[in-house]
């Protein structure tokens, strides 16, 4: 058999890592494309600019968490249980994927947008751009909580 | 039997090399492009711009290791395991593969978004965009690494 339950699991935990990845790269570049633009004209900024951009890197290791938990715990009990257990697992991963990708794709468009006003604000709204980016950061949280939660409801954990 | 698990495997370091090349294909041509509109303006930035636009290059050879380090350790392990274990090489494959992609081809618009502010800077902001490019290598680079490792918990390296 050249695909077994199993590798469909570790196929689900490979998939949530390619979310956090694809997505944090995305928003890194939206963030540093508008970094470089505010850099040319106020160069003072680079710290602030650079804490901005490094926000959606977060994603990255949500993605790699899930991809741990599924190798360490899921795959043993798919040996065990056999069958769809390991589509199911592949389900579970969609929703990291999708949680992670989306939420560190538009996490970069905050920050962006809290990048191009720093020169005009002297650096002042680093503060509250961090807080509206922890609001979207909430959801790639929530991706990894409740593909924890759907593992555990599903007894593969 | 026209696919084996050691063909999957293969695969999946062919889907790797493939995302790498394709990425730096498409970040090398968006930074090329903006340092022809550049050059046209202002000649004197041609070594700045050869520099810039020469970086997202590095995730063709990511996906050269990944892909010689499938074909040489991994490969045997699959031909002992058999079974599944060629469809989870594809899945690690499939990981390093969105993380080089990704990251080059998005690594091209900051770098382009930096060679456009070479003539209004006088070549200054060639140490900004090269540090903030190094923030999307990084996801590539972490893309390597989380692949090895994924291919290591799972006993194929």
């Amino acid at each position: 058999m050249l695909v077994d339950p199993q590798s469909l699991a570790v196929m689900g935990g490979a998939v949530a890592l390619a979310g956090g990845l694809a997505g944090s790269a995305i928003g890194i570049a939206t963030a540093a494309t508008h970094g470089i633009a505010t850099l040319a004209e106020a160069p003072k900024q680079f710290r602030n600019v650079i804490v901005l951009a490094s926000l959606p890197m977060t994603q990255t290791f949500y993605g790699l968490i899930i991809l741990i938990l599924i190798l360490t715990g899921s795959v043993g009990k798919v040996a065990e249980l056999g069958a769809g257990s390991g589509f199911m697992v592949l389900a579970c991963g969609i929703i990291a994927c999708a949680a992670e990708c989306g939420s560190a794709i538009y996490q970069g468009r905050v920050c962006a947008a809290g990048i191009a006003m720093l020169p005009k604000t002297g650096g002042r709204i680093l503060t509250n751009s961090m807080m509206l980016a922890v609001f979207v950061e909430l959801i790639g949280v929530l991706g990894l909580v409740f593909t924890i939660l759907a593992l555990s409801m599903l007894g593969l954990f | 039997m026209l696919t084996s698990p050691e063909s999957w495997a293969i695969l999946g370091g062919a889907v790797a090399l493939a995302g790498g090349v394709i990425g730096s294909a498409i970040g090398i041509a968006i930074a090329g492009s903006a340092g022809l509109a550049t050059l046209a303006a202002d000649s004197k930035q041609f070594k700045n711009v050869i520099i810039l636009a020469s970086i997202p290059m590095s995730q063709t050879f990511y996906g050269l290791i990944t892909f010689i380090l499938i074909l040489t350790v991994v490969v045997p392990r699959v031909a002992e395991l058999g079974g599944g274990s060629g469809f989870s090489v594809l899945a690690c494959g499939i990981i390093a593969a969105v993380a080089f992609c990704i990251s080059a081809a998005w690594k091209g618009d900051v770098l382009a978004s930096g060679i456009v502010m070479l003539p209004k800077t006088k070549g200054r902001i060639l140490t900004n965009s090269l540090m903030l490019a190094v923030f999307v290598e990084l996801i590539g680079v972490l893309g390597l690494v989380f692949t090895i490792l994924g291919l290591s918990m799972l006993g194929l390296m």
